[in-house]
């Protein structure tokens, strides 16, 4: 049944899925199993769907960091698309640009950790109260400065679609996913796009309360 | 010559038929051989009860038996909640938002209840999050009275059922009864090893992370680390789970329909297989339950590396 509502949303039988306001979905992260991330070409393929729908932001994850070694080769096969932190030293925005941002395992716990080395090595040399807590020097804003210190992008995204085998994100940067959709697609290798753009559309109908 | 080969045709096709006739009359004839001596493999459900009654030693006491479709192996060792829907399942059964909040709170203990039986070792629950203080004030408060008046009655619960309970998150904040009924649990609690419910209150999984830097921080001031020392391990074991052998959740439920962690065991969760139950949390029974465990059993979780 999903693989014929999916060919019908393809297809446009479904006019519900005509137009969908992005306006909620500033960045949308894609988790890649390490099988598929071995594949580009699915990889591509995705990407030029998003950039039909008209996503505009798009951190590409997998645990291996294959997807990076191949950065150039998507670069160069997605019409469009600019490295993030490209398009945001680009003083002239061009609408039809997608961005995209490379990420793996290493940008996770690797990074909190160096990112709380340099927290550390602030606090000591600051001059503080013994009786200090470090309530000044240990702030969400801190780490936040910290990790873009060590290269890390902070940009928390709002839609995580998991394409694998197995429900996990895998290892994606766990500071940035505090209140991400996390929508887990099935593999890359069957991907459809009725799917990619229901769970799009289903993603711009949440409403969060942020725990309140 | 022609109506010879038909012939020979026709004669090939009825030699054919008769042994397959014979062959599934043989066949039909063993299965019924058979049939009496398969029966005690597959005993009928009212002959297994009778059999529990001649021979207990069988069955350990408090185990749950393991249901068919599950295999006992492959249990996650600690299973994380988070009980979305009481305030929706109040409304929908047209009571009070505290009553829904009493439902969750006695479906978090069968819940906890189950797992143990089934022998996951360790259950975490998102009860409160920091988020949380933001509704509204006497939503809070009864909140936090319910959590006193419940976890007080449950002391010796805990304690018949060798359940070892902890309470994580700021707690700075919470009620002076409530953190005295929590150091009263935890210090009844303490002792049991096989069963761990950890109770996350005030809890936010950024405020985990910045935690354990200052933690990491404390201890290079007092000399008992360097720098150089602090890696992914050392950072783990100052984080808010290092109450627990396994501060990473095998599997996470999340009721009511939301896809989302917020915010909690943020730098535990990166492998863990999340489900998503559209269920109200206070109707997430066993058999929700049986289905999330047999999704999960499902998986083939590599924890990210390659095969």
């Amino acid at each position: 049944f999903e693989a014929i509502e999916s060919y019908a949303i393809t297809l446009g039988l479904n006019k519900k899925y005509g137009s969908i306001d992005l306006e909620k979905l500033r960045c949308l992260a894609v988790v890649v199993d390490i099988e598929a991330a071995q594949d580009v070409a699915n990889v591509v393929e995705l990407l030029q769907w998003l950039t039909t729908i008209g996503v505009k932001q798009v951190g590409l994850f997998d645990s291996q960091g294959l997807l990076k070694k191949s950065k150039d080769l998507i670069l160069e096969t997605v019409p469009g698309s600019m490295l993030l932190e490209e398009i945001e030293k680009d003083v002239t925005p061009d609408g039809k640009r997608i961005a995209l941002e490379f990420i793996s395992s290493s940008d996770n716990k690797e990074a909190v950790m160096k990112a709380a080395n340099i927290l550390l090595q602030r606090y000591l040399k600051s001059s503080h109260p013994e009786d200090d807590k470090g309530e000044d020097f240990f702030t969400e804003s801190h780490l936040n400065d910290a990790l873009r210190v060590v290269g890390e992008n902070v940009h928390v995204p709002d839609l995580l679609l998991v394409y694998g085998p197995i429900r996990s994100h895998l290892g994606f940067p766990a500071w940035r996913l505090r209140y991400t959709e996390i929508v887990h697609m099935g593999t890359l290798k069957y991907m459809r796009y009725g799917s990619l753009l229901k769970a799009i559309h289903k993603f711009t109908g949440v409403h969060q309360n942020y725990g309140t | 010559m022609n109506f010879m080969i038909h012939a020979n045709h026709l004669l090939v096709l009825f030699t054919l038929s008769t042994m397959l006739s014979m062959l599934w009359f043989l066949l039909s004839l063993l299965s019924l051989l058979l049939l009496p001596c398969l029966r005690p493999c597959f005993p009928a459900k009212g002959s297994l009860k009778n059999k529990k009654k001649i021979d207990k030693g069988t069955y350990v006491v408090g185990e749950e038996e393991t249901p068919k479709e599950l295999q006992r192996e492959l249990m996650p060792r600690h299973v994380a909640v988070i009980m979305d829907g009481n305030r929706r399942w109040a409304k929908q059964t047209g009571l009070l938002t505290s009553q829904g909040y009493e439902a969750g709170a006695k479906r978090l203990l069968e819940f906890a209840d189950l797992c143990f039986k089934l022998g996951i070792n360790t259950v975490s629950a998102f009860a409160f999050s920091t988020e949380n203080w933001g509704r509204h004030k006497i939503e809070v408060k009864c909140l936090m009275y319910l959590f006193q008046r419940y976890l007080k009655s449950k002391i010796q619960f805990f304690q018949s059922k060798e359940i070892r309970v902890s309470v994580i998150g700021n707690l700075a904040k919470i009620p002076e009864s409530l953190l005295r009924t929590v150091h009263e649990l935890e210090e009844a609690t303490k002792s049991y090893k096989k069963k761990h419910l950890i109770l996350a209150i005030d809890y936010s999984g950024r405020f985990d992370i910045l935690g354990a830097c200052k933690n990491i921080v404390k201890k290079s001031e007092q000399g008992l680390i360097r720098e150089e020392d602090v890696d992914e391990t050392l950072f783990e074991r100052e984080l808010q789970t290092r109450c627990t052998e396994f501060p990473s959740p095998d599997l996470l439920i999340r009721t009511s329909g939301e896809q989302r962690i917020s915010n909690f065991f943020l730098w535990q969760l990166a492998y863990t297989e999340f489900f998503f139950s559209p269920v109200l949390w206070p109707d997430f029974d066993k058999q929700k339950f049986i289905e999330a465990l047999v999704s999960y059993q499902r998986r083939d979780r590599r924890f990210g590396s390659r095969l």
